[in-house]
This record gives C-alpha cells, structure tokens and sequence, in this order.
C-alpha cells in the first residue's frame, strides 16, 4: 500500500485506498446528484387499495405539458420479473398499497409532485390477505391468478409454483430415505403431524417443534433509489444505483424489445443498497417515460416511498428436531413460510436459502424441508442482508438451546457433538471443505467467558452457515492504459462496501505495483465484461480470482488481460440435492444481557460475532462490514418491525421505524477470523443471521421465551406473561 | 415563498400579526420533517435565527431561557448542570447531538409534540412560558400551555420568548424510558421534583399532554417504598394511553407505575 497523497477526485478515487474516505468528504457523485441536462422529472401514482382494479383516471386538472402514463401505455410490453415474470411497468390490477398504476412527467420534480396529486383515481376494491399462511387457506383469494416463469438469467433454478395456490415456488430437501413418499403438495397448518415422514424421528428420544417468526423490514439505504433514462439513437442509456448491472440489461432489453447491446447501464458508485437495489426497481417505467417524452427522465423516490419499493421477507418458520438422550441429533424437519408480497422478485432464491439455512451446520441422518415463497397483498420482499438465512437461523438456533434444555446439557456442548466438520457431508449431499464451525463456536463462547455445565444465565450463543449464490460467473479485465496506469474493468458495484478499493488492492497485489498505479472503471455495461451481480456476499470471493487470472494474463499477453471464473452448482428444486454453494459463509455470535423484569427492557453489555474469513483482502473494510451485519442484526433483533394497517405501512418515515444509532452499538466487539493462504470468503452478510438468536438465546436463559422478531420489551413482558399462565 | 429574517422580537411579533399562517421556525428539527413530508405549506415563513435578543440564558433569580436556546446548551452549560440538573438530564435526554444542537427550548414547547422529553421536567420544574404578541405579554404556565396531541394555549399571534424556570429546592430526576434505539423518542417520560417534603411527578409521552396529579403526589412520604408504589399505581390507572410503535397502551400503563415508583425512590432516598 502506498502512503502517497491521493487527489480525491481523480479518476478511480472512489477507493479510500489512501487519504481519506471521499464518502465522507463528499467527494462522490452518486446517482441521486446525477442528472443529464435537460431531462424531467417522473412522479409514480400509487395504488391506494391493497388489491382490486383501477376503474378510471381523471386527469382533466392537468396542465398541457404534462405527460401522463397510464397501463395503456404498457400494453404492448412484456411482464418481467428476474425469477419469475409476474410484474408488469404499470398494472391496472394492484397487488399492494403503493403498486405502481401510472406515472406524470413534468419539467420539474416540483410540477411532477403537483400533477401527479391532481390525478383522481377510482377503484374496484378486491378482497386481500396479507398473513402467509392466511394466503395458503383454502378461501384465501389468489394474489396472481395464474403463475408466471420467467426466461431471466437471474433465475438459475426451476421453479415449483403450486397451481391454485399463492405459492409461486416451492423448496425442498429430502435426504435419501425421505424420497418417493406420497405427500400434499402445501403443509398449511403448523400443527400437521407430518405423518408421511414421521419415521425420520424413530430413532430421536426427545423431540422440540416449536415456531418462530420475523417480521418485514426496511434496508434503509441512505440514499434513496435514483435513475435517470435516456434513449440515444435507438440505445437505451440508464444511469442508475443498481447492484444488479447485467440483470438490469437483459431485462431492459426483453422488457423494450431491443438487443441487450442496446441497452447500457452505469452505475455510479451507490449511498447504500443492502440489496433494496437489486433488478428492476424504477428504471423500466423511467426508461418508458424517456421513451414517451424523448427527452432524459429521471425519478428519485421519497423516503417513503424507498420503505415501501421492496422489503425483507416476513416469515413464519417451523422447526422439528429430533436428538438421542445422549445428544446426538438424529432428524430435522423445517417449514418455511416466505411472505414474498405482491411479487415474487427474487423471493424464490430467498426461500431456497431460508430452506437449507435453517438445518445449520449439523449433522443429521434425516432433514426434510419445505419452503413455500407465497404472494401475499404486502409490498414486494426482495434481496436483503442476511438473504432468508437470517428468518431460519432465528429459528432453529433457538430450537438447539430448548433442546439442550430438554436434555438437561451444556449448550455449547450439544453443538460441538453434533457439528458438521472437514469431510462430513451437508442435507445437499455436499461435502464440507474448509470447515472451521468448532473454532467459530468456542469463540463466540469465549467472549460471554462461557463456562461449561456453568450458570449461563444472560448469555446466549448461536451458530450458523449460509451460501452464495451458486451458480455464478464473474469476468474482470485490466487494461494498461496511454500513461502507464492500469484501468481495472469489472461489474462490481460500489455501495459503500469498498468494492472499488478491494479492485485496487487486489489488482495492485497480482500486478506487483503500487495502488496509486490502479484505476478502477465504475460498471458500465459497455466497458465492462459480465458480472452475475453485486449480492449475497459473492463479489470479492469471486473477483479476487477472476482480477488474479487477468493480472495473469495481462502480464503474459501485454496490454489487455481477461480474466473469467465459473461456479457451476444448484438445488434440484424436489430433493434439495446438489450444489447450494461453492463456498459457505460461516459464523457465529454471542450475548451477555440482563433484562429489566418490570419494563422487559434488555440491556447488552456484550454483543460478540465471530466469522471466517479465509484471506482477508482489507482489514479495516472486513471489520467495518462484520460491525455493518452485527449493527443490522442488532436492530432486526431488538426493533426493526415494518407495520402495517390493511396492507398500509404505517411506519415508513425515520422517525417512526427506528434503526440502530450509534448509542446502541456500544457493546458491539468482534473477529474476522483469517486465515492466511485460504481462499477468500465472503463476508458482507456472515454475522447478520447469527445475532438474533444469540440474544434470543440470551434472554430465553432469563425466562423470557420470546418467539417473534423484534425482541420489544413490550413481547419479553407477554412471554413471561404467557409462560407463567400455562 | 418569501423567507423573512427579523432581527427583534417586536419585528417578529408584527410580522405574525401580518401573516397568522407563517409557519415561525426556530430550530426546524420539527418543522423540516413535516415540510418534507407535504403536511406543512406556506408561502412566507419566519425564521427567529437572527433574533438574538431571544438566545439568551440567564440564571439570575430563575432560570431565564431564552426560546432559541437549544438542547445543546440546556444539556451542557455548567450553571444548568449545576443547579438545574434535572431540566439538564431532560433535554440530554433527547435524540442525538445533531438534533439537541439545532433543537431549541421555544419548538419544543410550541409544538407540543406528546412524544417529547423535555415538556414533563418543565411541568415538574414549575416552569412557566413567557408569551408575546404586539397586544402585550403574559405567563402560562407549561402545564397549562400544552392542552393537547400538537395544540397549545398560544393565540395565533402569540410567540414565546422564553422560559423561567424556578430555582429548585430539592433534587430531580427524569427517567426516560427506551423502547427502542436510544436515539427513539421516550415510550414514557417521568420527572419527579422535590421541594421541601413535597414532590411533583409528572409523566409524558404516554398521551396527548403532560400529566401532573397534586392530590396522588401528596400521598408521598419520601423513601418509603410503599407509598412510592402506591403513587405509581395510581398515576398508572389515572391516565388514558396512547399506542403507538413505542409500545401499546397496554404496556404503558404496565412501564408508567413502575416508572414512577422508581423515580419517586430515586428523588426521596
């Protein structure tokens, strides 16, 4: 690393390599400073019925120069969606409080706010349901009334919908003596005795199955959605914060009809995303509008606006564990209900992860899952931190500890005899490799001074695995430029997780030259080769390699170096069995708390996460996103809650949903566990899943048996409440 | 939009009386989110940033604050902190640095916002707001100025100038109850004042107003357990709650009786 001075302006300084950070300086223009001359600005009209049909538009109030877009405007456009092909740009038939049902364009964004409230609507109102298991009853009215797929390349499964249903995929594993029974398409009740598999528990002596449940949250990126659309010659140009650049393209593309070459996508480096930035958010309605008007349009969401764009799933998740009296577990059995709302985005991804999260780093003779993603009259769940991991992990690292409780054993102990460790085969039939569980677990321990067989009241510990997006490809090139530098090329979109300083390191190291020698290109489609996207963690696992192959073959070949890495893989959709993920994300968390009795207030004196590594690429990033998960996992679990009133969010201002502040994180400590030689593991999610269920754990051992997410003190007192009246 | 910038007190008054529908921004902590949300509108605003005849702290006699000193300098100015420490604690209490040093002593009051921290220290404290208007000047009490969810006793062209809070006898304490982030608004908030063998408790934050209950309080033998109980389970049932996503009603009224007690024991032990 070089200790030269560095201008914060100068090309490829979206890096804070050296100097200091211009996020913090202000010295990066982000989509929502963007703007091209000349362009308008694009107001969406909302549905204000949860579900139903829009009767008419009365736009008689509207000035001359006012355009309007209505679903008649789309009619020749084909749905999208990037696991199944379930939206449209503007519906006539809303699915949720806020679907977008037409759209105003004006010279300003204040004319644009103006107009787009003088529109009148009037509806036919539909029957909802919000409730994922109330949408898998019988009289539940169907959210979509046919199931859609989708030819999107981000789809890299087959999907299971379930007809007459609001289950638009269905997941799940089955190990080998669990296959080939008759059974109903959709468990519904969350009492089913499970009679068709029931004999994976013959050999289990003490059963727990108990139900767990998490709410939907909010990202809450900084910055909020922006993109601005132009159409140059026949092209499509979308400057826009997306992680998602190549989906982006090819959607586009299919959406207008046009050569994905036609369509160019730049991404400035992004305030934030969490996966809220992910396929097509704005940008198609944009583009449309750019169309129409012939001149560059741009649309920038309102905070509330931003709450209601896309979600984290609601879930309810059922966990059945069977273990021998000696505390070997025998069988596991996992239900999960995904409430991916009005479409399914990439709900079907998430369930699959949700799905094989959930039975942990364990060994079992028998797992069965289901995972049901189901259309609910809610706003769309989507990629999040902690991508469903987290709903399953809650779940069924609080099950480890009741059952410990039920054995009357340690429960460290009882996860240290039954983890999954190097050569042991996974519920997918996969073999672990590079398997540091134990290691992850004692140090999670350790930082609560945990003492075997000792009081553990106030402390509690979880673990945890999670994959990455499997299949996935990623291309990176390097370029020597005229002045002697080089321009790494690459679709990794920075959004504020240093993407663009781990490019400049990682590119420095295989060239063998100084940092200051590295200029990194922000993605554009153009430039850049084919990235799968920016999600699940994948990004410097998988252009680490891809960088290290161009370096290679720039140094052998001269001035362009091409670099191409492959992780081929997937879950048959019907056993689970395949590859789930070419490396796995592991880690695991603790607690020390004390809970207020008369209030239910807890009060963390340690918050403590540990997670592997592998080869660190930045120390100070790797840290700052293990302290990014644990403060996200702080909120999920204490207060992060989305409300709603009729399909209505009521909370979706700053004020009224609260995220975790700088006070709250005073307890906060952690590793990022190295290991020097080993492949690079992502690390932008690992300690989100395993924080709720540590603290969970941690107020359970206090008598408060809390099952629903967030942990408000409010939920502590009633389970107590409940506990002390059955 | 016309932004009007007086720089005195009388200049501000005419303006008002000019425009009654001019929104008067002090801080704008709160004014900024409701603007932004499309809730407020006006064409001419009136900003009290220059008037610098209504910055003032004084701690002759009573403590004289001024309607644009902020949280800031209530929270940390030594002479506060010293002899006023409870109406210190409150507004420490409140959000975080960025807000407190913006945030000022007249917005708090003026918009009655129920979630709160200072309003029930300065109903405990006895403080009274000085109130002007080109007809002349009078006192409210606090606890007779905020009547309700946003609404106080003001007059459409009344401003307030400042706040006087007495000199204190005894010891205070604001207890404020987190919920949520620490940075949250309180779930409840709960000032207990003593004065000779005397207290004022008062809880907010739980409803539409402040409230302040004489008779209960004047059960109160100072550190005795039982009675601080008592007190708490009465002021528990007496009040009418709010929910919101700080919590339901019906953990209110659960958190507001022990709240009470444990001010109550804090201030008589």
């Amino acid at each position: 690393m070089t200790t030269s001075e560095r201008q914060p302006d100068a090309p490829g300084a979206s890096s804070a390599v050296t100097g200091i950070n211009p996020r913090i300086t202000a010295g990066i223009r982000y989509p929502v400073d963007g703007g091209i001359p000349g362009e308008w600005h694009l107001r969406i009209i909302r549905s204000d019925v949860p579900a139903g049909r829009v009767t008419g538009f009365e736009t008689s109030l509207l000035d001359d120069e006012i355009v309007f877009i209505s679903p008649d405007d789309v009619k020749e456009l084909p749905r999208f969606g990037c696991q199944i092909a379930d939206q449209i740009v503007l519906t006539r038939e809303p699915k949720f409080v806020g679907d977008a049902i037409a759209a105003v364009v004006a010279p300003t964004l204040k004319d644009a706010r103006v107009a787009a409230s003088l529109v009148e609507v009037s509806y036919e109102q539909r029957t909802a349901v919000y409730d994922e298991l109330a949408a898998l009853r019988d009289e539940s009215p169907l959210v979509h009334e046919r199931h859609h797929t989708s030819e999107s390349d981000s789809a890299y499964f087959d999907m299971r919908p379930q007809d007459g249903t609001n289950v638009c995929h269905r997941f799940r594993i089955r190990t080998p003596n669990l296959r080939g029974r008759e059974e109903v398409a959709v468990v519904t009740d969350l009492t089913d005795p499970d009679e068709p598999l029931a004999d994976a528990f013959d050999d289990a002596e003490v059963i727990v199955d108990e139900v767990f449940q998490t709410p939907a949250a909010a990202h809450v990126p900084m910055e909020p959605h922006a993109a601005n659309a132009q159409w140059v010659d026949g092209r499509l140009e979308v400057v826009t914060g997306t992680q998602t650049p190549f989906n982006m393209r090819q959607d586009l593309a299919g959406i207008f009809g046009i050569a994905a070459e036609d369509v160019r996508i730049v991404v400035p480096p992004m305030g934030g995303a969490f996966g809220a930035k992910t396929f097509i958010r704005t940008e198609a309605i944009t583009a449309l509008a750019a169309r129409l008007t012939g001149r560059p349009v741009r649309c920038v969401l309102d905070r509330d606006e931003v709450f209601n764009e896309v979600t984290r799933h609601p879930a309810t998740v059922r966990v059945r564990l069977g273990a021998k009296k000696d505390g070997t577990f025998v069988a596991k059995r996992i239900w999960a209900y995904v409430n991916t709302g009005a479409y399914a985005d990439c709900g079907p991804g998430v369930a699959q992860k949700m799905g094989y999260a959930g039975v942990g780093p364990y060994r079992f003779d028998h797992v069965a899952v289901d995972s049901y993603c189901i259309y609910t009259n809610l706003p769309p769940g989507g990629a999040f931190r902690g991508y469903g991991a987290m709903q399953s992990v809650w779940a069924s690292e609080r099950v480890v500890d009741m059952m410990a409780d039920q054995l009357g054993v340690d429960a460290v102990e009882l996860r240290r005899q039954n983890l999954l460790r190097e050569g042991d085969t996974f519920c997918t039939g996969e073999v672990m490799h590079d398997a540091h569980f134990e290691e992850l677990l004692d140090d999670a321990a350790a930082a609560v001074d945990w003492k075997r067989d000792g009081d553990r009241a106030g402390k509690g510990v979880a673990i945890m695995l999670k994959g990455m997006q499997t299949p996935s490809t990623a291309e990176a090139r390097i370029e020597l430029l005229p002045d002697g530098r080089y321009e790494v090329q690459a679709a990794t979109a920075d959004m504020g997780q240093g993407a663009s300083e781990m490019l400049t390191r990682l590119a420095a190291e295989n060239l063998k030259c100084e940092t200051d020698q590295i200029v990194v290109c922000v993605p554009d489609t153009d430039r850049v080769p084919y990235d799968t996207r920016t999600t699940s963690s994948r990004s410097t696992h998988m252009m680490s390699r891809a960088l290290e192959e161009a370096a290679r073959d720039l140094i052998e070949h001269g001035r362009v170096g091409h670099g191409h890495v492959s992780n081929d893989g997937g879950l048959d959709p019907d056993t689970g069995q395949g590859v789930a993920s070419s490396h796995w994300h592991q880690g695991s968390a603790s607690a020390d708390l004390v809970v207020d009795e008369d209030t239910g207030v807890i009060a963390l004196s340690t918050l403590y996460a540990s997670s592997y590594a592998g080869k660190v690429v930045n120390k100070h990033g790797a840290e700052l996103q293990q302290e990014g998960s644990m403060t996200l996992g702080l909120g999920t679990a204490l207060f992060e809650e989305l409300q709603f009133t009729e399909g209505q969010m009521t909370n979706p201002n700053l004020s009224d949903y609260n995220i975790a502040s700088a006070l709250d994180v005073a307890s906060i400590s952690h590793r990022v566990m190295e290991l020097p030689g080993a492949e690079v593991h992502g690390l932008g999610e690992t300690a989100v899943p395993p924080v709720p269920p540590a603290i969970g754990n941690a107020v359970a051992s206090l008598g408060y048996d809390v099952r629903q997410l967030p942990m408000t003190p409010e939920r502590v007192l009633d389970a107590r409440r409940e506990q002390e009246e059955s | 939009m016309t932004w009007h910038l007086p720089t005195s007190v009388d200049e501000v008054l005419r303006l008002r009386a000019d425009n009654p529908e001019a929104p008067i921004v002090a801080g704008g902590t709160f004014l900024g989110i409701l603007v932004r949300q499309g809730l407020v509108e006006a064409d001419d605003w009136i900003s009290l940033q220059n008037v610098r005849e209504l910055k003032g702290l004084g701690d002759a006699g009573d403590l004289s604050v001024g309607a644009m000193v902020t949280h800031r300098r209530l929270e940390l100015d030594p002479k506060v902190f010293g002899v006023w420490p409870g109406v210190s604690a409150a507004f420490h209490a409140v959000a975080s640095p960025r807000v407190r040093n913006v945030a000022t002593m007249g917005g708090v009051l003026a918009d009655a916002d129920y979630a709160s921290d200072p309003p029930s220290m300065l109903v405990a404290s006895n403080a009274v707001a000085e109130v002007a208007s080109i007809r002349g000047t009078r006192r409210i009490p606090v606890e007779n100025l905020i009547v309700g969810h946003y609404s106080t006793a003001l007059e459409e062209d009344e401003l307030i100038t400042r706040v006087l809070v007495p000199r204190p006898t005894g010891t205070a304490v604001y207890r404020k109850l987190r919920t949520r982030s620490q940075e949250d608004r309180p779930a409840s908030s709960v000032a207990a004042v003593v004065s000779g063998d005397t207290v004022r408790v008062v809880v907010g934050a739980v409803s539409d107003r402040p409230h302040h209950f004489p008779d209960v309080c004047a059960e109160w033998k100072p550190g005795d357990e039982t009675s601080a109980r008592a007190i708490g389970e009465e002021y528990a049932s007496r009040i009418d709650y709010i929910d919101d996503n700080r919590g339901s009603a019906a953990y209110r009224r659960r958190v507001v009786g022990v709240e009470v007690r444990r001010a109550l024991m804090a201030v008589g032990s």
